[in-house]
Formats: structure tokens, sequence, C-alpha cells
């Protein structure tokens, strides 16, 4: 700056208040339409399912909701079959998570290959990523139908035909399949631009140290994409927590309660059985299971950002 | 360090030219690219078959469809015949076209709007020194995070008790609040040099002249990305329509797509042809959008 002089210094300093003021006078009008949506559409309803599930009322009665303070929490956690969706929704997300990612990674190490028309191959894995999810769920309903093309195929190959989606041992399973399909094309395209960003020259090394192929991915391709992997690993865990669409599509959380997961549960219970305060409670215990793996994401998401 | 790897990278020339076989190590590479390429290619035919099959089905007798899906043979994506019956009953002769008129314009009212509100946030936190600015950040950006289907219900029921049930603006105002359209336009505006600014302002721009007329049009890539977020949240969302509209006319299209599979289960031709449709409106949305903003920052950069 300008060599400070007695007479330059004080018209300085107000000309930096103005300008402060003037700032801080834009700010608010900029910031004040997004912190108008953010208190409407989350802390509202935020508030509002909390302030729900600490009251209780008999659905759709006249008579007023009284204060039970924990009581609903307790009466969830008391009943065998929330604690059964719970158990399920957390086994789902520790199975598929890991499953999608770890194919993603899979395909997104194959296609850094040289291999011919690399592109065509990736692209055919993410088009069912612009399927939109109800089109894929009538997609895969259609073909998992006890008739369907994947019986079909079964049988061909010698295997018989199977219930899927009508059997309590393998519907959850068949959203699994179904999800990944969708998922692990998304994933690896993040994957892939991780791998690009790893210096080739780690590579010549190992090459030169005659390192085999898995003892390169273990000690050089894991390692410099921790940081990606960890992000697709947590923001995939908040999308499959929500999952929602296959669920209310394809079986209704049966055939008995196999697929009933904690978005859908909060979803029957509020509208299907009609226990607005059971459904809050859900709802809140959905909320800060998110939260928490949001915040995880978001400080993934800034040191990714953040120039090393 | 250095000199290790070069002694070693030299013995390894030596004892690759020493041995006979000069021309073995490429002939073992190309066998490994033959197995890789046809592992792509499995995998790239098996991920898309399934996309494939519904294309070809939206443009097959609902019958054939059918009775080709078992036992397995090349009908199954081999159409004897073709038909664009499925198409024309779905969009003449069903609500369809009217869901997805009605797609269309919350998906444009929400990028139009959600665009401007995240842009003037994230100038603000991107621009303006002021106490608690990361602080505000962190907050907008985290609470956008927390998937909107979390607190979809007790807000559908808030929405409801204020007479937004049934209404465009219901199924507006949600789409609107993107926590990464927001990061990814601040992260974007941080690095344009903040002396353009003091330059526009020195001329007497205000400062939503410099956001709309300076920023916006050096963001094109940002902006674009943003605006893709927030079109395809709206354009492909499903639980937030189901519980907020339930007068037909004013439904969304993956709803409405969703309510033909329930009634009538069998007919595969009409719905294949309805994913087909909501598939390529967003592909060619894209496609349009990207030559727009794209044009737009390409302007400003031979400037």
């Amino acid at each position: 700056m300008a060599s400070p002089t007695v007479t330059s210094e004080p018209v300085a300093a107000r000309r930096r208040r103005v300008g402060r003021r003037h700032e801080a006078f834009w700010a608010v009008v900029f910031l004040t339409p997004a912190i108008a949506a953010l208190v409407v559409l989350r802390v509202v309803p935020t508030v509002g399912a909390i302030i729900t599930s600490v009251y209780k009322a008999f659905p759709g009665g006249i008579i007023p909701a009284t204060y039970t303070g924990a009581g609903n929490y307790e009466s969830l956690f008391s009943d065998p079959n929330f604690v059964d969706t719970i158990l399920r929704t957390l086994v789902f997300n520790l199975i598929i998570n890991p499953l999608q990612i770890a194919l993603a990674l899979l395909l997104a190490v194959l296609f850094v290959q040289r291999i011919p028309l690399v592109g065509a191959w990736r692209t055919l894995v993410f088009v069912p990523v612009t399927v939109p999810i109800v089109g894929s769920c009538i997609a895969w309903g259609a073909a998992l139908n006890p008739n369907g093309p994947i019986n079909a195929l079964l049988s061909a190959l010698g295997g018989n035909p199977q219930p899927f989606l009508t059997s309590p041992d393998q519907a959850l399973a068949c959203i699994i399949v179904l999800a990944s399909w969708i998922g692990i094309g998304y994933w690896m395209l993040f994957l892939i631009s991780g791998l690009q960003a790893i210096p080739e020259d780690l590579y010549d090394a190992a090459k030169i140290d005659r390192a085999g192929p898995f003892r390169t991915f273990f000690h050089i391709t894991i390692p410099m994409l921790r940081r990606p992997l960890l992000f697709v690993l947590v923001a995939d865990t908040v999308a499959n927590f929500v999952l929602f669409v296959p669920v209310q599509l394809l079986t209704q959380g049966g055939p008995q309660g196999s697929t009933t997961l904690l978005m859908f549960d909060a979803y029957r219970t509020t509208y299907g059985y009609g226990s607005r305060n059971l459904g809050a409670a859900e709802v809140v215990i959905l909320t800060l299971i998110m939260i928490f793996f949001v915040l995880l994401q978001f400080r993934l998401l800034r040191e990714e950002k953040t120039p090393r | 360090m250095t000199v290790t790897p070069h002694a070693t990278e030299a013995a390894g020339a030596f004892t690759a030219v020493a041995r006979p076989p000069v021309n073995k190590p490429p002939r073992r590479r190309s066998t490994s690219t033959v197995v890789l390429t046809a592992v792509s290619v499995i995998v790239g035919l098996g991920f898309v078959l399934p996309a494939v099959w519904i294309f070809i089905g939206s443009f097959r007798p609902n019958l054939e469809i059918l009775t080709t899906m078992s036992p397995l043979s090349w009908h199954l994506i081999i159409p004897s015949e073709l038909t664009l019956e499925n198409y024309s009953r779905l969009l003449f002769d069903s609500g369809f076209a009217r869901a997805l008129l009605n797609s269309f314009i919350v998906c444009i009212a929400s990028v139009a709007l959600g665009l401007a509100m995240s842009a003037m946030a994230a100038y603000a936190l991107a621009v303006f020194h002021f106490p608690g600015r990361n602080l505000i950040f962190a907050v907008i950006v985290i609470s956008f995070m927390v998937p909107f289907e979390a607190i979809a219900i007790p807000l559908a029921q808030q929405f409801t008790d204020w007479g937004l049930g049934n209404t465009m603006v219901g199924l507006i105002l949600p789409g609107l609040g993107n926590g990464l359209a927001i990061f990814n336009l601040r992260q974007y505006f941080l690095g344009i040099p903040q002396s353009y600014r003091e330059a526009a302002m020195l001329d007497g721009a205000s400062e939503p002249r410099i956001l709309f007329s300076l920023y916006a049009r050096l963001s094109g890539p940002a902006l674009t990305n943003s605006a893709l977020l927030i079109f395809l949240g709206q354009w492909t969302a499903f639980l937030w329509p189901l519980l907020i509209v339930s007068d037909n006319s004013l439904q969304l299209a993956p709803v409405a797509l969703a309510s033909t599979f329930g009634e009538h289960a069998a007919d595969y031709g009409q719905n294949f042809a309805g994913t087909i449709v909501l598939t390529l409106v967003p592909a060619i949305s894209i496609f349009v959008l990207q030559r727009f903003f794209g044009r737009l920052s390409i302007e400003s950069g031979e400037k």
C-alpha cells in the first residue's frame, strides 16, 4: 500500500469503514433469500418434526395431542419390528456401499488402462445413471418378474427359476442389484478423475522397482486415492440411507417386511398408518444419522478442494 | 533417491535387450490388452443391456415384449415389428403429456430462481468479508446437503398447513436450495481476481451489476453445473410430488409414470416409452445448457 502520511490515513480509514458498511449491506441482501430458504425448507421441518415427535395423539383424532417426552422413541425402540428395520437399514448400508464402491473402483482402474475404445465401454457403464430411477425400477421390475428374462437366462444356463422380488430372502438383494446398476457407473466417474490425478511417475517408479500389479494397486493406487474414495463412500452412504423409490414401487416394504428400510418405514408410518407423531420420531432418527454423514462428507469435500 | 531408479531402469533395459526373444514383452502386453478389452466389452454390454431392452421395447407392441421375455432367445432384443404406438398412446391418450409439461415448468422455474439465489449467496460468501462468513457458509451448505428426502415428510405436512399443497409454488420451492450448487459457485467465484471487481466498482458498477454481468459471465461452467444439479434434482424428484400433489392434472412426470406402472402392470410397452422420454429430456437439456453456457464463457474469454 501507499506510504502512510498524516493526512491520508484517516481518509483511508474512513473509506475502509464506509466500504465495510457497504459490504455488510449487500451481504445481508444477497444472503437473505438463501437463509430464508434454509429456514423454511430445513429448519422449520426439522424443528417441526422434533416437536411433533415428543407429542402423542390418536391417529386422525380430535383429542388434542399430549406431551409425552421420549415416549414415542421408547415405544419405537421397544417395537421389535422397528428395531429390525433399523438393523436392516444398517446391514443394507454396510453391504451396498462397500460393494458399490469396490466395484466402481475396479471398473475405474479397468477404464484408465490403455484399451481400444476405452471411452465407449466407460460410457456404456454410465448409461444406467442417465435413466431416471422410476424408469430403472420399472425395467428391473419387469426383468425380475418370475416369468421374465432373468429367469429365462437362468433356465438357459441350467439353473432353477428364482422368485426374486416375491421372496423374503431375495427381495432386498434384488434392490441392491438395481441400485448398484445405477450407482456403480456414477461413483466410477469420480474415481476415474481421482485416478487420473495420480502422478504417472509413481507408476513408472513402481515398474522400475518391479512391483507387480497387486503391489502397485495396494501401495500406490489405494493410498493416493484415499480422499476421493472416502468422499465417494460417504456420499454413497448419504444417498442409500434415503433410498425410497425401489421400495415404494416394487415391494412396498415386503415380502414379510424384508425390504422395509427406515426411509420407507417413516413414510408408511406417517401416511399409511396415519401416526404423525411416531413418523416424526422416525424422521428425527433418520435426520440425525444423515447429519452425521453429511458433516463427514463436508469435511472431505473441503479438504479435497483446498489446494495442498 | 534419483540415482537408484535410473540405475534399475538401465539394468532393466539391459536385461531386456540381452534376452534372446526380443519381442516377448510387447506380446505379453498385447495378450493382457486382449483380456482387459474383453472384460471391458462384457462389463459395458452387461450394464447397457437392460437399457437397450427398454429402448427397443418402447418401439415394440406390448404383446411382443411379453412373449419374448421367456424362454431366452435373440428375440428378447431383436424386434420383429417396430411401432410408435406406445409413444402415441403415452403422449396422446394418457395424462403423461400434461405431467411432462408440469415437470418442465417446475424445472425451468427452479433453475432460474435457484441459480439466482445460489449465485447471490455464493457471491456474498466469496467476495465480502464479514465476521462469521465461514460459519454461515458451512451452515448453509451442510443444511442443504442433508438429503431432502430425510425431512420431506414433515415439510410436506407444513406445506399442506400453509395451503401450498397441490400448487406449483409448493412443487418448486424445495428444489431451490442446493448445497452443492452454492459450494461450487463460491469455489469458482473465489478464483476470480478481486481486481476485476475493484475495476468495475471504480467504473461505478453496483454490487448486483458486478454479480450478474461480471461474475455470472465469467462463470459459465460453474453455472452450468449448478443449473444441472438443480434441474436433475427436480426432474427426477419422486417422493416430494407424491407427498404434496394429489390432483392428477398437477402431477409431475415421474409420479405419473409410476402410477401407470401400478395400474396396468403388464403394459410394459407404454412404461418403457415413458422411461425413454424421461431419460432423453435431461440428456438433451444437458447438451443445450452446455452449448448455451459454454458459449458465454468462451465469449468472456475472448475479450
